[in-house]
C-alpha cells in the first residue's frame, strides 16, 4: 500500500495537480531560507463574520503551524470556532487578516494537495452515486486515465477495508462504514494534507475506536500530515504528535501540548499508561480552567 | 410495488358501478338524450380504433405532448438552474415568473393561434409554456435545497462552479423536478387536447371537435374514453420513469431495493 501511493504522487498525480496549484495559491518569497517552511503555517489568522456594529469575530488570533507527516489535534470547547478555522484553512472561506499557508504559499482557494473529511458524512457523500462513483466525483477533474482512475478507487477502498461495498448505495451502509467511504474518497484524491473535522464524532464508541486506528495507520501507510479537530480530549491525546488548546470566545490558542506518547499506539495499551493520563489531564485542565 | 389481489379486486368493483350507474343514467332519467349508452359507445370504441385516421390523431396527440413536456423539461431546468443559483437571476426574473404563474395556458390560445395558426406548432408551444413555468419554480426549489456540506465537499476538492451545478446541484434538485414533472404530465395531455379542441391544433382534441360538430356523440364519448385511458398511461409511464431516476432518494429505496 505504501508504495501505491507514495510513487503515484511524482507521476500523474503531481503533474495533474499541478496547474490547479499556480491558480489557487500566491507565491510568497519565504522570508527564511535558512530552514524549509512547516507543511501548514497559521499565523495571526483571524475570521470576522459580518460589518460594523454586527460583526462578530469568530477567530481571534491563531499561530500555530503543522510539520509534514505529524498529526494535530485541534481541541476547544464546542462553539469555539473549530469549523470556521477548517473553511478557512481549506480555502472555503476567506479569513479576515492573518494568513495560512501551506508550504509558504498562502491559501486563497481550495489547495490541490489538501483532502477535507466532514463529520456529517451523509450529507457529504452523495446518495445518488454508489461508493466507488463517489469516491470518482473529485478525480474527474483531473483527468487521469482510466487505469489510474480505477487504481487509485481500489487501493482507497482496500485501505479502508471496503472493497466489497464498492457498488453499493452509502446509505445502504452503516454509519461508520460511511465515515470510511469518506475517508477513502479523500485518500483516492491522494491529498499531502488530510484535515478532518470531528471526524468520528456521529458514530458509536467502538466504531470511533476503529476509525481512529485507520486515521494512525493512514499517517503511517501514507506519510500524510493530519489535521484533526475534536472535541473529544482523549481522542486528541491518542491520535496526536501535538495538541492545539483552543479557548473561547472568540477563539486564541491556549498552549500547544507536546504529546509523547510511543508509537505504535494501540487502543488498549495506550490508553492505559500513566502518560496518557497525565496528558489528557493537562489538557482538560486547560480547557474547564475559566479563562 | 407488489398490488395485493384484494385491492385490484376492489378498484374492478368501483370501476364497474361507476360503468354501471352511466348506463343506468343513459338508459333511464336521460334516455334519448346526448349521453350514448355504454353499449353504443362501446360499439362506436370498436369501429374508431380501427380507423387509421384514429391512430394518426391519436400518435399525433401523444407526439405533440410528450415533444412539449421534454422541450419544457430542458429549458425549465436549465432556467431553474440559473434563477436558484444567481442572485442577479432571480431578481430579474422573480416579478415576470410570478405574475406569469397563475395565467393558464389556454388563456394566451387565440394570441398563439393567431401568430402560428392551427398547427401542431401551436399545440406545442401552448403545452411547452403551460409546463414550463412549474418545472422552473420547482427546480428552483431544488436547487435552493441541495446541501450546502455536499457543495462545500465539492469545491474543497477542486471542482469549478459549473462541474458543481452538473454533478452536485442538478443531482440534488432531481426529486423536486421529478414531481414536477409528473404532475405537468398529465397537463401536457389536456392542453394538447384542448389546443386541438379550441385552436383546430391537429390530434384527439380536433378529431373530438369534429365529433361533436357531427353531432356524433358515441363517438365523441368514444374518444373521451381513449383520453382517460391516455392519461392513465401518461400517469403511469411518467411515475415509472421517476422511480428509475430517483431509485437512490428517501422515498424510493425501499421499493428500488428490496
Amino acid at each position: 500500500m505504501k508504495t501505491i501511493f507514495s510513487t503515484s504522487r511524482t507521476s500523474s498525480a503531481a503533474t495533474a495537480a499541478q496547474p490547479g496549484k499556480n491558480a489557487m495559491t500566491e507565491e510568497i518569497a519565504p522570508a527564511d531560507t535558512t530552514s524549509a517552511p512547516p507543511r501548514l503555517d497559521v499565523s495571526h489568522l483571524a475570521k470576522t463574520y459580518g460589518m460594523g456594529d454586527k460583526a462578530r469575530t469568530v477567530i481571534e488570533d491563531l499561530t500555530f503551524t503543522v510539520d509534514a507527516g505529524e498529526v494535530v489535534c485541534i481541541v476547544g470547547p464546542s462553539g469555539v470556532g473549530k469549523t470556521t478555522l477548517l473553511k478557512c484553512l481549506a480555502g472555503l472561506h476567506p479569513s479576515s487578516s492573518g494568513r495560512a499557508a501551506i508550504d509558504g504559499r498562502t491559501i486563497s482557494g481550495p489547495p490541490p494537495e489538501m483532502a477535507l473529511v466532514f463529520q456529517d458524512y451523509n450529507r457529504s457523500l452523495m446518495p445518488w452515486l454508489t461508493v466507488r462513483k463517489n469516491l470518482m466525483l473529485p478525480l474527474r477533474h483531473l483527468h487521469l486515465s482510466a487505469a489510474e482512475l480505477k487504481e487509485r478507487c481500489d487501493d482507497a477502498l482496500a485501505a479502508v477495508g471496503l472493497s466489497h461495498a464498492e457498488h453499493q448505495y452509502p446509505w445502504q451502509l452503516s454509519g461508520g462504514m460511511q465515515q470510511r467511504v469518506a475517508i477513502a474518497r479523500a485518500l483516492a484524491y491522494r491529498p499531502e494534507i488530510l484535515i478532518m473535522d470531528e471526524p468520528f464524532a456521529s458514530v458509536d464508541a467502538q466504531t470511533r475506536f476503529d476509525l481512529e486506528d485507520l486515521c494512525l495507520k493512514i499517517r503511517r501507510d501514507f506519510n500524510m500530515t493530519i489535521l484533526v479537530v475534536t472535541h473529544d480530549i482523549d481522542e486528541a491525546v491518542y491520535l496526536a504528535d501535538r495538541v492545539v488548546v483552543l479557548g473561547s470566545k472568540p477563539a486564541r490558542v491556549l498552549r500547544i501540548v507536546d504529546v509523547d506518547l510511543p508509537a505504535p499506539r494501540d487502543q488498549i495499551t495506550t490508553r492505559s499508561l500513566p502518560e496518557f493520563a497525565r496528558q489528557r489531564t493537562d489538557v482538560l485542565s486547560l480547557i474547564k480552567r475559566p479563562a | 410495488m407488489k398490488i395485493q389481489p384484494k385491492t385490484l379486486l376492489t378498484s374492478a368493483a368501483g370501476f364497474l358501478v361507476a360503468v354501471a350507474a352511466w348506463q343506468l343514467v343513459a338508459t333511464g332519467p336521460m334516455a334519448g338524450g346526448p349521453l350514448p349508452t355504454v353499449t353504443s359507445v362501446a360499439v362506436n370504441l370498436a369501429a374508431v380504433v380501427v380507423t387509421e385516421a384514429f391512430w394518426t390523431s391519436l400518435a399525433t396527440t401523444v407526439g405533440i405532448a410528450l415533444l412539449g413536456l421534454l422541450t419544457s423539461a430542458v429549458a425549465g431546468i436549465a432556467l431553474g438552474i440559473l434563477v436558484g443559483s444567481f442572485e442577479p437571476f432571480r431578481y430579474a426574473t422573480v416579478a415576470v415568473l410570478e405574475f406569469l404563474k397563475p395565467i393558464p395556458p389556454i388563456v394566451i390560445l387565440p394570441l398563439v393561434v393567431l401568430v402560428l395558426g392551427p398547427t401542431g406548432q401551436m399545440s406545442w408551444f401552448l403545452v411547452f409554456l403551460g409546463c414550463l413555468l412549474p418545472i422552473i419554480m420547482q427546480t428552483v426549489d431544488g436547487v435552493h435545497d441541495a446541501d450546502p456540506v455536499a457543495r462545500d465537499t465539492a469545491r474543497s476538492y477542486g471542482l469549478k462552479e459549473p462541474e458543481i451545478l452538473l454533478r452536485v446541484v442538478l443531482p440534488s434538485a432531481m426529486p423536486f423536478i421529478g414531481t414536477a414533472i409528473r404532475v405537468a404530465a398529465p397537463g401536457a395531455l389536456i392542453i394538447t387536447v384542448v389546443a386541438g379542441l379550441l385552436g383546430g391544433g391537429p390530434g384527439l382534441g380536433q378529431s373530438i371537435y369534429q365529433a361533436q360538430a357531427g353531432g356524433d356523440y358515441p363517438t365523441l364519448y368514444a374518444l373521451v374514453i381513449v383520453l382517460g385511458v391516455l392519461g392513465m398511461f401518461f400517469q403511469g409511464a411518467t411515475s415509472a420513469v421517476e422511480r428509475r431516476m430517483l431509485h437512490w432518494h428517501e422515498s424510493f429505496r425501499e421499493a428500488a431495493h428490496r
